[in-house]
């Protein structure tokens, strides 16, 4: 029991720092708690929702940005979509990188469109990886049979 | 290019400004500094070059007028040197290229001269700049800025000025080079023109004059030849008839044919002056024509002298030798003979008389004729004083062999002269021939040509001409042409001067064998170009007085039409500047918006979480109750705060005059209690009392922007407090319905002047506006707010409006601000028809009066407390601190019948309430009870109803003497009702040692009408239930409470927390609960304040007397997260989300409420799930008219976005007659875009990310609406 408490104890430390971190912010907190008996896996199903459409996005925003002419308007409902989507899961990281995304493609900025690809990726991946750290700690917990501390 | 456009527009612009357009072009890319100045000086320049184009022009028109009519060649020239300004651009295009215009003569001229203006213009051009471009960098250098502000405008004022002065002597110049290069060419072609011509012509006079003298010459010659070779061949004839003359007879027979010969010969010519015959032997026969007496002799020889030599027996070989002039002149003793002589008929007139020889004429010897072939020389005689011209030829044999005779001819040169001088009178001038030698022969001059030297008469050299200009005109030919070269060619020269005068000389060479002769012409050159020279002069002193008047009227005008155009320049300068100044602040304005835009997204956010997490906590049971109403009190800030932030985003809509005011119903009144309730705590904390008064004929519930409404209070409001450390803060509202609306005395004598300018705006509106407003119901709302702060000087009235401006600038250190408030609160006021002024007040303070035009959607009967009241018999006993409300409250409970006692203080209290309740509290008093409600009935003694209003702050709470106090007021709660003014800082000991003495009746502080209402509607609920508290088990509540809930739930979802005081206790108690709400009429749509439904109110108010108080609390806890929970239970959902994060998230908030949730994932699923709905219903006739309750429709899909969907459902829908209320997903957070959404047809708009509580309360409007 020592050692699930130690996994919880952990699990909820690195949650904070994500908080803190400004890595996720409260609709992330708000997804947790949709998550009950009826939606076990709420939370995994929405952020790896989150995983797929974010590397689709990604690659689509890499190739319309590649082309010749860069077709803004497009970009723009791409940056608007990830934006969207990554608010709805709290990676405000991502969220804030999206807006000066959008600003740049207003002025049609390429150069800064393109920064913002890389800034996002990086946020992206970034955000991942602590994602996917904090469900494989939270799996540990459950195989552990602890469960999962409530974040408040 | 601003300063191109001029040009092309210009129709009068010549190739020479857009030559100076290149230019300006070319060197513009050098003048980097500050291309906006450049700009308008360049525009400057190339106007006024304009101007300098036309003047030119003028100058031609002018220029032709004042010249004279047939120097037309000015003209031309004119012409043509205007058309070397108009090809100078084409010049300077194609470099030196022949231009085909003019001719060829002109086109060289024309290329260099063009190009020398080019160059000119080029370089005054250039010069303007390096001026410019120096006036541009120099005061910077020169003039450091004096002041910031005004600096830059002394600079450009200078600069401008400067550059004007600068174009201006640019122009001049050019204009002046311009002028003076016309006049020189324009002279120098009259010049030439007129010379050549008149050279040619007096060439060809020159030619002529000279030409006949010398053809006469020529024909005395020729003449003289003839005459001699006939008398030779004559004299030959008869000599040989008479060569064998043997005797005397027979020679004197010979000498007298001979001499009737001659005579023949001499008398068929006049011109003749002399005819000699020289015999060999020495005999002379000669004729004589005296010009000077017209006599004509015949001299001759003594013939007795003579021998009779026979003339054969000369020696042949050397005939010369026998006949010389020694032999003649030395024969002394030869006897000549004169006898005069009828010059027509030869006869003898008079005696011949003796006379010595060699004295009258030249008889022409041997030695003349040396070599046997006729001679020629000039001869002088002493009778003429013409030299004569004699010819000799002699008379030969028969055979050649010898000379017999020489015969000689003179002829007089004196016609030639005549000639001359018949010629020099017609033309002037002097004519003279001279020989090879020099020797004058004629002249025109009536010198002589003879002179009277020792040895006789000799003739004159022409250089010792007595005539002066012979004279001079015969050294300069010797001068010029060193003796020789003048005889063998022809010269012409126009330029020689001789004395004083410019003469015209030519000479002519007539080469004659023995007699070479030189023509001289001198002619001055006053006769032929002495006119000309003349006009020359005249025509250039005209033409530099017309340059120079031109000169001087192009300058003045050049100055007077710069003067304009400099002052236009600057006007436009200015104005230019102004736009530039406004476009920037529109760029800046445009920033902030999209800067305030882009923030109010970022800080929605943390807003959205702040606020959810206080839902959380109002949802946690375990709170206490003051707890729970802090974190209301927190709640509804953060709302304020929220609202306040879409404010700041409207702001700038505002600004740019694009705020759009809603129109939605709303509690004016309970808007304003809230506001009042935020700022109470502030002014609680500086001690200044907050009040709030409006009437009781306030419309309840009016149409308008709340928003705004409350944003020019809450402005208002807080603008007081900043100013005010004592004293009070009131908000005074009533109304007055537009169409009833008259002038009152009622009103405030200070509204006089608002209401005037209200009716004057009033009738500009005209009778359209009135009726429009009288549909509406429009009510004219007037407010006042009125503090005892510091006040605004008079003179600021109107100035603290403005933006950015404060009554005293020293206050923003000690208050903070921006002064923007007021001026948005005035742009808010005129947006909603009203007006906002300070005004003039008793005392110490400021206060502001405003009116807005709302409108009211219907009549609202209004609630007759009075009546209530009135039933209830109420009397009420105000102890409280502040002055301004107590007396406010008290009046107004006055009028509505209500008996009041007042109290400031805890003593003051303790008296009243001691006469209020002794006789009643006290058995010995009872004489006072019976005398006091004498008239009453028991029962009505003992429905009067006390209610005590305290104020906390009555209580000594410093010390522990307040529960004293509460100790003594124990005594009065059986006979009242104990209703307390709590202040957000009261402490919870203090409340809870007040509840636990049952005094359940708190309010949080300030207290105002609406307040004070519900705690007499409280106060009389709690006694008439205390009477019917025996009859109604608890239980039926329970029930009651269980089957009631959600009707409750919702529709006193939005009302104010103090409205609902024990609201499930019994049938009647839920009836007057029910009144209320139909009064207040809200549309419950906010869902967030749901939990404010339970409030402090109902759980202080609540079950006053019962142990189970906390049993019901929570049982009314589960029942609330029941009804939050499930709060959609049974609604069907349309979800139309692209994104599948959103549309699971969602998903599961709506199936968490209990909804049922079809997700689709664009515009065109959406419709095409609902068509297939309507299509099913149709062919199922189900008895449900929609299966889908509400579509949540986000407004960015693929395929088909949210707009164009809702479009097109509504498009649907408009032929089954249903309404599907859709509402709209947008991560825009602009108002604009909620605008956007409901014009196509939305019902209602979210934010993303989801706001939950938000979301359910929105969805349950909207369903509500419709069921």
């Amino acid at each position: 029991m020592a050692a699930v408490s130690q996994l919880q104890r952990q699990f909820i430390e690195y949650t904070t720092s994500l908080y803190n971190e400004g890595y996720l912010d409260d609709q992330f907190t708000q997804l947790q708690k949709l998550q009950d008996e009826s939606n076990p896996e709420f939370v995994v199903e929405v952020v790896s929702l989150f995983f797929e459409d974010s590397e689709k996005l990604l690659n689509n925003l890499a190739t319309a940005l590649q082309q010749k002419i860069v077709d803004y308007k497009q970009v723009d409902s791409h940056v608007h979509q990830f934006k969207g989507s990554s608010s709805s899961i709290g990676a405000q990281r991502v969220t804030n990188v999206c807006v000066h995304f959008r600003n740049y493609c207003e002025e049609k900025n390429l150069d800064g469109c393109l920064r913002c690809l890389q800034q996002v990726k990086h946020e992206y991946i970034l955000v991942r990886n602590k994602l996917e750290t904090l469900f494989r700690l939270e799996q540990q917990i459950v195989q552990a049979g602890g469960s999962i501390p409530m974040m408040e | 290019m601003e300063a191109k456009k001029i040009i092309t527009e210009n129709p009068v612009g010549s190739s020479l400004k857009s030559d100076l357009d290149n230019s300006i072009h070319g060197s513009k890319s050098l003048l980097t500094p500050n291309e906006f100045e450049m700009d308008d000086v360049l525009e400057e320049s190339v106007v006024n070059i304009d101007i300098c184009d036309e003047g030119d022009q003028l100058v031609v028109v002018d220029y032709v007028k004042d010249t004279y009519a047939n120097y037309r060649m000015i003209e031309a020239s004119m012409y043509s040197l205007l058309l070397a300004a108009c090809a100078i651009s084409s010049c300077e295009k194609s470099a030196c290229a022949p231009n085909p215009y003019y001719d060829p003569y002109y086109g060289g001229m024309m290329t260099t001269y063009s190009q020398h203006l080019l160059g000119l213009m080029a370089s005054a051009v250039r010069r303007i700049f390096s001026n410019i471009s120096t006036a541009l960098t120099s005061p910077e250098r020169n003039h450091p800025p004096r002041r910031r502000s005004s600096g830059s405008n002394v600079y450009q004022e200078e600069f401008r000025c400067y550059s004007v002065c600068v174009a201006r002597l640019a122009i001049m110049v050019m204009l002046a080079i311009l002028i003076g290069l016309l006049t020189l060419l324009t002279w120098h072609f009259t010049k030439v023109y007129t010379r050549t011509s008149l050279n040619s012509l007096a060439y060809g006079l020159r030619y002529e004059l000279l030409q006949r003298p010398i053809l006469r010459m020529w024909k005395i010659l020729n003449s003289t030849v003839e005459i001699t070779t006939s008398q030779v061949k004559l004299s030959e004839y008869v000599i040989r008839k008479y060569s064998k003359a043997e005797n005397q007879a027979q020679q004197v027979e010979l000498y007298e044919v001979m001499r009737d010969i001659t005579w023949a010969l001499f008398s068929s010519r006049k011109a003749l002056n002399s005819m000699s015959i020289k015999y060999r032997n020495g005999f002379v026969q000669a004729f004589h024509r005296d010009l000077r007496d017209k006599n004509t002799y015949y001299i001759y020889s003594n013939l007795d002298n003579y021998t009779m030599v026979e003339p054969y027996s000369m020696n042949r070989s050397s005939p010369h030798q026998e006949w010389n002039d020694q032999m003649i002149h030395g024969n002394v003793s030869a006897i000549w003979y004169r006898e005069p002589l009828d010059p027509d008929t030869g006869r003898k007139t008079g005696k011949q008389k003796e006379i010595p020889p060699d004295e009258l004429i030249n008889i022409a010897g041997i030695s003349q004729v040396p070599d046997g072939a006729a001679s020629w020389h000039v001869a002088v005689s002493k009778f003429t004083k013409s030299p004569l011209l004699s010819a000799a030829l002699p008379v030969w044999d028969e055979d050649r062999g010898s000379i017999v005779a020489v015969v000689g001819v003179t002829t007089a040169l004196y016609s030639v002269g005549q000639l001359m001088k018949e010629l020099v009178e017609l033309h002037g001038g002097h004519i003279y021939l001279t020989s090879q030698e020099g020797w004058l022969l004629a002249t025109s001059s009536s010198t002589p040509l003879l002179r009277n030297s020792s040895s006789g008469f000799t003739l004159t050299m022409a250089k010792d001409s007595e005539d002066e200009i012979i004279q001079s005109a015969a050294k300069w030919l010797n001068k010029t042409y060193h003796d020789k070269a003048p005889m063998y060619h022809k010269v012409h020269s126009a330029t020689a001067t001789l004395g004083q005068q410019r003469y015209y000389i030519d000479s002519f060479f007539l080469n004659l064998t023995r007699l070479p002769m030189v023509g001289v012409l001198c002619i001055p050159r006053k006769n032929i170009m002495g006119k000309v020279d003349a006009r020359e002069i005249k025509t250039l002193i005209i033409l530099i007085s017309a340059s120079v008047c031109i000169l001087v009227v192009g300058c003045i005008c050049i100055f007077i039409l710069t003067n304009g155009v400099s002052k236009e320049m600057n006007l436009r300068a200015q104005l230019i500047s102004h736009f530039n100044a406004r476009r920037k602040a529109e760029a800046s304005s445009n920033f902030k918006s999209q800067f305030l835009a882009n923030m109010s997204h970022e800080l929605r956010t943390p807003m959205a979480a702040v606020i959810g997490l206080l839902d959380i906590l109002l949802c946690d049971d375990s709170l206490t109750n003051e707890q729970n109403a802090t974190i209301s009190q927190i709640r509804r800030c953060s709302t304020a705060l929220l609202r306040l932030l879409n404010n700041i985003l409207d702001i700038s809509k505002v600004e740019s005059g694009k705020l759009v005011l809603e129109e939605a119903e709303y509690d004016l009144g309970r808007e304003l209690e809230g506001l009042v309730d935020m700022f109470s705590v502030q002014c609680k904390n500086r001690n200044v009392e907050a009040i709030i008064d409006i009437s009781d004929d306030m419309p309840k519930v009016v149409r308008g922007d709340s928003g705004r409404v409350i944003q020019i209070f809450a402005n208002l409001i807080s603008n007081s407090i900043k100013f005010t450390t004592s004293g009070y803060i009131i908000l005074r509202g009533w109304c007055e319905n537009l169409n009833s609306f008259s002038y009152n005395e009622n009103f405030f004598v200070d509204h006089r002047a608002l209401w005037a300018a209200y009716q004057k705006k009033i009738k500009r509106k005209g009778l359209d506006e009135k009726k429009a407003s009288k549909n509406d119901n429009t009510m004219i709302l007037f407010f006042e707010v009125e503090d005892t702060g510091c006040g605004i000087d008079p003179s600021k009235w109107e100035s603290v409006f403005e933006s950015f401006e404060q009554a005293d600038p020293s206050t923003t250190r000690l208050h903070g601000g921006t002064g923007l408030g007021l001026c948005i609160v005035r742009t808010l006021v005129n947006k909603m028809g009203g007006e906002i002024r300070v005004v003039k007040k008793k005392g110490t303070g400021t206060l502001m009066q405003l009116y807005l035009l709302l409108s009211t959607p219907a009549d609202i009967p209004r609630e007759s407390y009075q009546l209530k009241f009135a039933e209830h018999n109420l009397k009420v006993v105000l102890a409280l601190n502040g002055r301004m409300s107590r007396a406010i409250l008290s009046r107004w409970l006055h009028k509505l019948g209500v008996p009041i006692w007042e109290a400031n203080e805890w003593n003051e209290l303790t008296r009243v309430l001691q006469e209020l309740f002794k006789p009643t509290s006290y058995a010995q008093n009872l004489m006072y009870e019976c005398s006091e409600v004498e008239s009453l009935s028991k029962e009505g003694v003992e429905m009067s109803i006390f209610i005590i209003v305290i104020d906390i702050g009555m209580l000594n709470i410093s010390t522990d003497i307040w529960k004293e106090q509460l100790n003594f007021l124990d005594a009065f709660n059986r006979r009242s009702k104990f209703a307390w003014i709590l202040n957000h800082d009261t402490s919870n000991a203090i409340k809870i040692e007040l509840r636990r003495r049952g005094h359940l009746l708190m309010v949080n502080g300030p207290l105002y009408k609406t307040k004070m209402i519900q705690i007499i509607e409280a106060v009389i609920k709690e006694s008439s239930l205390e009477q019917q508290k025996k009859n109604i088990m608890w239980t039926d509540a329970h029930e009651r409470l269980q089957i009631d809930s959600r009707p409750s739930h919702t529709k006193s979802s939005n009302e104010s927390e103090i409205t609902e005081t024990n609201s499930t206790r019994s049938s009647q108690i839920e009836e007057t609960n029910q009144e209320n709400f139909t009064v207040y009429g809200v549309v419950s749509n906010c869902f967030p304040e749901l939990t404010e439904v339970r409030s402090e109110w109902d759980r202080l108010t609540s079950f006053p007397n019962d142990n189970s108080n906390c049993e019901q609390q929570t049982h009314q806890a589960d029942q609330k997260v029941k009804n939050g929970q499930k709060a959609l239970e049974g609604l069907h959902i349309l979800l139309a989300e692209d994104n599948l994060i959103l549309q699971r998230v969602a998903t599961i908030m709506l199936e968490q409420m209990g909804a049922k949730v079809v997700v689709v994932g664009d515009g065109v699923q959406a419709v095409e799930a609902l068509s297939i709905q309507i299509e099913v219903d149709n062919f199922k006739t189900s008895c449900e008219s929609l299966p889908y309750d509400l579509i949540l429709m986000d407004c960015q899909m693929p395929k088909m976005d949210g707009y164009e969907a809702t479009k097109a459902i509504r498009r649907a829908e408009m032929e089954s007659e249903s309404h599907i209320p859709i509402v709209a997903l947008t991560a825009h957070a602009m108002s604009s875009d909620e605008a956007k959404c409901l014009e196509v047809g939305m019902d209602a708009y979210l934010t993303k990310p989801i706001d939950c509580k938000l979301m359910v309360s929105t969805i349950l409007s909207l369903t509500k609406c419709r069921t």
